[in-house]
């Protein structure tokens, strides 16, 4: 594990403040939005309103009439314009446009794009675009795309499986048939990432020269996937991706807007803004979740699982988006075992394309879903073995000395504090239930206790999701002649704290004053070639990148400082950001000094020594499979992280309510660099879970449209829904990652659904409710109810889900 | 999301209101407050020629007693103004206990209480509010005044007996001890508009309870079946499970994404028992 050597740092480990925030809360931020340019124009999309059609013809006649309206396009009015690249093997090619060429099929498709002197007037324009439409039958869910004769997506495809890798593992099928099994079928809702900023894109053409700012994760990414579109070559575009107002995943694709609004600032030689507003959002840009999860495992007496067969389930909506939404199901299949000693484990995955907006990535990239299937499962194996559903989890979870631990998926957990974090977990829950069972709640109020346990893939393979790009990032550091520091970094600042953390772990590193470094991120003409903030990466990719890069120049500070001294250079230390001669603090001279000799005063320089004091490293995470072997096992990622969640629910049993009364979350991340940073990284993310627990769910009527097309409809929590949550953390240093650092963005995301779905199960268990899905809601609570009170009397049974997704 | 072109009109006094409705009747909408109208029309669901902004129509704010027991709103007071007197409070406890769940302090600062009433959102509080107390809408147009109950004045959803040329201009609410008026609703999120709410004002001289439930159908509902069940007897655990299902057997609630009319009734049937028991208990100290 690389650390610190003779280094002492002060702020690794520290509650240093975030830097970012006096701006970003005091109205001084600067947003894709905040950019205005002389002679800016603006754009709107056209927008399918119909889920599945053929695309006859576009009018733009009356549209280019009305005022302000400067031009207007669709699909084959972009000159020059490619297909957006598709670099995945393992999945059938999804051929995608800009705008939508002969078919559409999802409600927000874009069809077309108009320009007008402002937005107003572009939308008055955009309602006169006349679109004729030849409505096909749509399809809407996992059940009616694999429907036999279903309707197509994609004509020149058999059916609409846009990826399906079966399973076939022998063992598991003898042990499954040998033993008695249990099985379950669960699903998690589709939901919206819905960061704070919507996406924007400003572009502009200055001296041949292509400037995008866009509201992006990875800003190196779109400039390399807009020059293979717009086919220019790369090193005439600049993206800039400035502040950014949350990603959550769902800001790591590159979107037809993107390659539109910049090929409308080269056609028309203005700047073009097109922000993107919520109603937009909530059918355009990308969603998630959507999955069902079918279990058959078998169990030994003590309730432990011997053997698993699980199929994942993924409606990736039309899969029209660069960045494919297949790679959760593979996560979710990865995931699913979590840090479950399950000895016997086979997994098919398939992805379906259905009429809805393209899936892509959201916090927890396919964990949640998997965690709610395995911990719902195992209850129902606990409680059909008669054994306590707890003991049952105890039987199976990982020991220290079960590390480093090779899944049967091949991925290799590294470290990890498994049992003791659960356990840990556990003791908090039982004793919030204790004391919540002191509180009088009603005779018509249940108590539940609910649990989980989950590792984290952070630090992942790209390649698995991309088809093309891998996992390192870069860092560059210079020393300006009075001392003062610059890094620059490949990764994005999203929000989560990266400058601060970036500014921390580069002061520690040359032992300077954290004012004195500058942070550059999210510009490609400033920053080296890096694939942005995702995947729980950030942190240690630009700590291993930023600590090699400040080797080097302290090495060459060293020497400059070792003849200022006029001493030996291998006498010479650095102490609290000063180099002196080792045992004798005076004379000695600082990084000013240094810096003034090697950028300014050369004269200073001693023999051989170049001039100038800057480095760029990059960092390649060690231990991380890009493909899978011959058996289809791969190490997905550098390190993971793991952590146990419970919680403490009271249902209403006339009202179908549920009220989370207490949320701990017992998290470790190998080493904390920043406590405060990583706890609201948790809390953020665990307000996300909550909510697709309870309240987020997309929901199309049986044509196709959305339903839900506002916050007012798209719930998510607020401070009013989210409890106050006991956060602590374990730290087991990952041994591989720079100072024993993993990630820690998405893993919050991943234990409220399974948590809350085990607390109403555990409070409605004298019903027998066994909540297979989620949101859970009033109704669907109600539902299962009364299905579970129609089933102990014998009468038919409604399917007890108690998951909302017959919305 | 944003509006077409409109016309906009921001008049200073009432009489100048008044005749900008009487000159624009239909194309005009007036704006009083804008927490609905405003997204309505950055959706284009509503498409008014005209728009008058009532915000600097003096007249129109504050609140006044017009009797001992009453309480009269000028239409434009900010309903989180009203929430915050103490006079309300005092005078009529249910307004001061309802406001807190329209929308959030935000949308409460700018949202009026005759904008609400005006609107008629079938799952809004005040124009429950205002039906469970049997209050009285005031409403002018440039010939007049008219005073209108409360009962009959919502039509449907958004729908009311204002003619198209008519500013609401003020309720006025009888005043209620707080041990008589009891109310609860369940919304998915504090501060949606409730998927089920029920308000019940007992009618001390009748021994009478007026219930009306929201967030059920087209307008808010009086519940004259259960109002039956209860009329001259105590509120026994027995007589408010009677109300409470016959409650839920005679409302014909709505299905939408958040409720279907099942979950709604078992929510009107919680409900009422709830508000029954809370005024059972107050009857009892």
């Amino acid at each position: 594990m690389p650390d610190w050597g003779d280094l002492v740092p002060r702020l690794f480990g520290a509650r240093v403040e975030r830097r970012e925030d006096a701006a970003l809360l005091t109205g001084q931020g600067r947003y894709v939005a905040d950019i205005r340019l002389p002679g800016m124009l603006e754009a709107t999309f056209v927008r399918s309103h119909v889920a599945h059609a053929e695309l006859r013809r576009v009018d733009f006649s009356s549209a280019l009439k009305a005022p302000g309206v400067v031009a207007a396009f669709a699909a084959a009015d972009l000159t020059g314009v490619r297909e957006f690249p598709d670099y995945i093997s393992w999945q059938r090619e999804v051929r995608q446009f800009p705008l939508q060429r002969d078919r559409v099929r999802y409600v927000g498709a874009p069809v077309a794009v108009v320009v007008a002197s402002n937005r107003y007037e572009a939308e008055d324009a955009a309602e006169l675009v006349e679109v004729d439409y030849a409505e096909l039958p749509a399809v809407l869910s996992i059940e009616e795309a694999l429907a036999p004769g279903a309707p197509r997506l994609f004509e020149e495809w058999p059916d609409n499986k846009v990826m399906d890798l079966p399973e076939h593992d022998p063992e598991v099928d003898r042990i499954l048939a040998s033993s008695p099994t249990v099985s379950g079928r669960y699903r998690m809702q589709r939901q919206a990432p819905c960061p704070m900023e919507t996406r924007g894109v400003v572009a502009e053409l200055v001296h041949g020269r292509l400037t995008v700012w866009s509201s992006q994760q990875s800003p190196h990414i779109l400039r390399t996937t807009l020059a293979t579109v717009l086919g220019i070559p790369e090193s005439t575009i600049r993206v800039v991706t400035p502040d950014i107002g949350g990603g959550f995943g769902g800001k790591t694709h590159q979107y037809p807007e993107e390659v539109v609004v910049a090929w409308l600032a080269m056609r028309l030689r203005r700047p073009v803004r097109w922000i993107e507003d919520r109603a937009e959002h909530l059918v355009s840009a990308v969603q998630a979740r959507d999955e069902m999860i079918v279990l058959e495992g078998s169990y030994a007496p003590d309730g432990s699982i011997t053997a698993l067969r699980a199929e994942v389930i993924c409606d990736v909506g039309s899969g029209e988006i660069a960045m494919p939404g297949t790679c959760t199901s593979l996560v979710s299949a990865a995931c699913l075992t979590a840090a479950w000693k399950i000895p016997h484990y086979a997994t098919s995955v398939t992805c379906v394309v259905t009429n809805k907006t393209p899936s892509g990535a959201y916090r927890g990239f396919g964990a949640p879903e998997a965690v709610l299937a395995i911990e719902r499962f195992i209850s129902r194996v606990a409680l059909t073995a008669g054994v306590d559903p707890i003991e049952a989890r105890r039987k199976m979870i990982l020991d220290p000395e079960d590390l480093p631990y090779m899944q049967p998926s091949g991925n290799r957990i590294d470290s990890g504090s498994h049992r003791a974090a659960f356990e840990r977990a556990i003791e908090l829950g039982q004793a919030a239930l204790a004391r919540r069972r002191q509180e009088t709640a009603g005779d018509r109020v249940r108590l539940g206790l609910g649990y989980c346990q989950y590792v984290e893939p952070t630090v992942p393979s790209y390649f698995g999701t991309t088809g093309y790009w891998t996992a390192y990032d870069s860092s560059s550091i210079s020393i300006h002649p009075d001392g003062g520091v610059r890094v620059s970094c490949g990764v994005a600042a999203i929000g989560q704290g990266t400058e601060t953390t970036i500014a921390a772990v580069t002061a520690d590193a040359l032992q300077v004053p954290i004012e004195e470094v500058t942070v550059v991120v999210g510009d490609t003409d400033s920053c080296a070639y890096g694939l942005g903030s995702w995947g729980s990466r950030s942190a240690v990719v630009f700590t291993g990148s930023i600590l090699r890069a400040a080797e080097i120049v302290r090495q060459k500070a060293s020497k400059i400082a070792a003849s200022l001294l006029e001493a030996a250079e291998p006498d010479v230390v650095m102490e609290e950001g000063r180099f002196h001669v080792r045992g004798s603090s005076t004379p000695a001279v600082g990084w000013a000094d240094v810096a003034t000799a090697a950028c300014v005063r050369t004269i200073d320089l001693p023999d051989g020594v170049e001039p100038g004091l800057d480095a760029s490293a990059t960092y390649e995470p060690p231990n991380l499979d890009h493909r899978p072997d011959a058996e289809g096992r791969m190490n997905g990622a550098a390190t993971w992280a793991n952590g146990s969640h419970s919680g403490v629910v009271a249902v209403d049993l006339d009202t179908g309510g549920v009220r989370i009364l207490d949320y701990i979350v017992v998290h470790d991340c190998g080493r904390v660099i920043n406590p405060t940073i990583v706890e609201g990284q948790v809390h953020g993310a665990v307000a996300q879970g909550i909510a697709g627990a309870l309240y987020e769910q997309i929901v199309h009527d049986s044509g196709g449209q959305p339903q839900t097309a506002s916050f007012m409809d798209y719930l998510l929590p607020s401070a009013t829904e989210v409890p106050r949550l006991v956060v602590e953390h374990f730290e087991s240093p990952a041994p591989e990652t720079p100072l024993g650092i993993k990630g820690v963005g998405e893993a919050g995301t991943i234990g409220p659904g399974a948590v809350i779905a085990n607390a109403v199960s555990d409070a409605l268990s004298e019903l027998g409710v066994d909540i297979t899905e989620t949101p859970i809601t009033n109704r669907s609570l109600l539902r299962a109810i009364a299905a579970a009170g129609a089933s102990r009397r014998g009468a038919s049974p409604e399917e007890p889900s108690g998951g909302d997704a017959a919305a | 999301m944003k509006p077409p072109l409109f016309l906009y009109l921001r008049p200073d006094s009432l009489e100048e209101a008044l005749a900008a409705m009487h000159e624009h009747g239909d194309e005009a909408r007036p704006l009083a407050g804008g927490q609905s109208l405003v997204p309505m029309l950055n959706f284009r669901l509503a498409r008014p020629e005209v728009l008058v902004d009532l915000s600097r129509v003096e007249e129109l704010v504050g609140t006044s007693c017009p009797g001992p027991s009453a309480i009269s709103f000028g239409a434009m007071t900010p309903q989180r103004a009203a929430e915050r007197l103490e006079k309300v409070r005092s005078t009529c406890p249910l307004v001061s206990m309802m406001l807190p769940f329209v929308g959030h302090v935000q949308n409460r600062a700018r949202g009026t209480i005759g904008g609400s009433i005006a609107h008629a959102d079938p799952a809004a509080e005040l124009p429950a509010l205002c039906l469970a107390l049997g209050g009285t809408v005031v409403a002018r147009n440039a010939e007049g005044e008219r005073r209108l109950r409360a009962d009959g004045f919502f039509g449907g959803p958004f729908t009311t007996a204002l003619m198209p040329d008519e500013l609401l201009t003020s309720v006025e609410l009888p005043g209620v001890r707080r041990e008589d008026v009891a109310f609860a609703e369940i919304a998915r999120r504090q501060g949606d508009f409730a998927m089920a709410g029920v308000v019940a004002v007992r009618e001390t001289a009748q021994t009478a309870v007026r219930l009306v439930a929201f967030g059920v159908g087209g307008t808010p509902v009086r519940l004259p079946r259960a109002e039956k069940i209860l009329e001259g007897q105590e509120l026994t655990p027995a007589c408010i499970a009677e109300a409470a299902s016959a409650a839920a057997g005679e409302v014909d609630p709505i299905e939408d994404l958040h409720a279907d009319g099942r979950t709604r009734r078992a929510l009107v049937d919680a409900l009422v028992r709830r508000v029954l028991g809370e005024l059972g208990s107050e009857g009892a100290r």
